[in-house]
């Protein structure tokens, strides 16, 4: 049984792709208005009117995004877009005044009076930071022409929070590095980023944990490089840590094949089981369901499927999912049943 | 800033403190900060307190952009003494934006450049912007150097400087005036 699932493994080290380790990147720019208050100290009639400047000059410049006060979505909704890294905890806490605009093919997103009065992101998928970059810098040239943005020769754009203050640019990554956590090489990693003035966080962002082994991985400086050389820069070094987790995978199945197996079936069988699954249990099996499948090791499963399921299985795309309004321990059987049903066919090779 | 504890000596650093039942930021000289901080009485249970050359004390629980001001008024704090400066702009004062992490408005960073040079250096390890210029911004910044120079060299009495900047101001304004084959 070792020796197949050894052979079995060998071969499919060969196909270790960055496809299912760099999962998604993102560049935000924070932008702020001359002579507004910033949200947080803003009154609700001085967001309602950020809000009203905002969605002037993106009905000339992007007349095709939708546009629209959170307070205009469903509660369930909300939920949806948070659990989908579209808009932040904090603008969904926003009383009033906070809104959201979104391009069609989900390539940009703004949030308006977040902590910032524009929060300008693009998305892309892998590494594919350049992209997400020129997504919001396009953008954001286009709103520039018509908002008067708060900005010193000096500091560059201000922020509400100096932490951001300069270029107001965060690029990020999106990261899953179970095998190098399964050898015990993740803190390392850590902590030679941090020493690089890199920011490592949670999926969730700021203040999150690591759930599923799935990392944030940002630039921590703003002001003193220009745009192009941070999205350079972040890249550059996300992709070194995609090679490190390649190479820590195929240690895994070379040195420690029994490690890499107790982990899968142990996580196949929970999720084929188990009749209650929070939503941080459910993310440690899938993440592991990940790694199986990206290394081609379950039957019936790919790893855009798990990444589905990692979205669907969270509280706000369940309910939408399921049609109702569930309370947490409902929930938790619901999520169980789900992802039961999901996993039925799947079967560990070998 | 007198020390609100002692009420004598210049403050020099922020401590927290139970008054009533309720946690709040007092602003003390050195001497007070220490006694404070030996006192289980004066020190809040949970209240952390921060006192200039104190290494061995607990931990601030203050957010990053705290501590990171902390260190800047520890450095500015002793040479010049500080007050609860407001924002002309937002209103905002000193301890109101450090409790909550978060400026006024833009124009709080020139209100508060001392301190928040200081934390901004800290911060990026770097104090000048070398990224995207946004063009509208760029030229009114530059507009209201012009006015403040201008209005300088008026009350100077240096009127071919003044006259310079009103040409210059005036180019601003009209780009293409003084272009060659302009219609006078």
């Amino acid at each position: 049984m070792l020796n197949l699932d050894m052979g079995l493994l060998s071969k499919k080290a060969r196909r270790v792709s960055d496809d299912g380790i760099a999962m998604s990147c993102r560049v935000r720019l924070a932008r702020n208005l001359a002579g507004e208050r910033f949200p947080d100290w803003a009154t609700e009639h001085d967001r309602e009117r950020v809000l009203g400047k905002v969605r002037d000059a993106l009905r000339v410049e992007a007349p095709d995004f939708r546009v629209g006060p959170i307070s205009a979505c469903e509660e369930q909704d909300r939920e949806i877009l948070c659990e989908a890294h579209l808009i932040s905890k904090d603008l969904l806490e926003r009383s009033a005044g906070g809104g959201m605009a979104y391009a069609a093919d989900g390539s940009v997103c703004v949030m308006i009076n977040e902590e910032d009065h524009l929060r300008i992101q693009g998305f892309s998928g892998g590494l594919n930071m350049e992209t997400a970059w020129q997504a919001a810098d396009a953008l954001d040239t286009r709103l520039e022409a018509h908002l008067d943005y708060a900005w010193s020769p000096r500091l560059g754009y201000l922020t509400a929070c100096p932490s951001n203050v300069g270029t107001g640019l965060r690029a990020s990554a999106m990261v899953h590095l179970l095998g190098l956590r399964l050898l015990g090489e993740i803190e390392a990693v850590v902590r030679g980023l941090e020493r690089m003035r890199l920011l490592v966080r949670g999926m969730g962002g700021e203040g999150s944990e690591a759930a599923g082994q799935i990392y944030q991985i940002s630039n921590m400086d703003s002001l003193g490089s220009d745009e192009r050389t941070i999205v350079q820069r972040v890249s550059r070094i996300c992709a070194e840590v995609v090679r490190q987790e390649r190479n820590a995978r195929e240690r895994l199945i070379q040195e420690s094949p029994l490690v890499l197996l107790d982990c899968l079936a142990r996580s196949l069988s929970v999720l084929q089981n188990a009749r209650l699954l929070a939503t941080s249990e459910a993310l440690e099996f899938l993440s592991a369901m990940r790694l199986g499948t990206s290394l081609g090791l379950f039957t019936r499963m790919k790893v855009s499927d798990v990444d589905k399921l990692i979205l669907m299985m969270q509280p706000g795309h369940l309910q939408k999912c399921l049609g109702m309004t569930l309370t947490p321990d409902e929930r938790d059987e619901m999520r169980a049943e789900y992802l039961r049903r999901k996993m039925t066919n799947v079967k560990l090779k070998g | 800033m007198k020390c609100e504890l002692c009420h004598k000596a210049e403050a020099e650093t922020a401590i927290q403190k139970k008054v009533d039942g309720e946690d709040q930021e007092l602003y003390v000289c050195g001497s007070c900060a220490r006694e404070a901080l030996r006192s289980d009485e004066t020190l809040a249970a949970s209240g952390p307190a921060v006192a200039p050359g104190d290494s061995s004390q607990r931990l601030s629980a203050l957010p990053l952009m705290g501590m990171i001001l902390d260190a800047a008024f520890e450095i500015v704090g002793r040479t010049v003494s500080f007050s609860d400066q407001t924002c002309p702009v937002c209103g905002i004062t000193r301890s109101e934006y450090r409790k909550a992490s978060r400026l006024g408005c833009p124009a709080c960073y020139e209100a508060f450049a001392k301190e928040l040079d200081v934390a901004v250096e800290e911060m990026h390890r770097s104090l000048q912007h070398t990224g995207k210029t946004p063009e509208k911004a760029r030229a009114l910044w530059q507009r209201r150097q012009l006015e403040q120079a201008l209005d300088s060299a008026v009350k100077g009495q240096r009127y071919e400087e003044a006259i310079a900047l009103r040409d210059q101001l005036r180019k601003l304004e009209k780009p293409d005036a003084g272009r060659e084959g302009d219609p006078a």
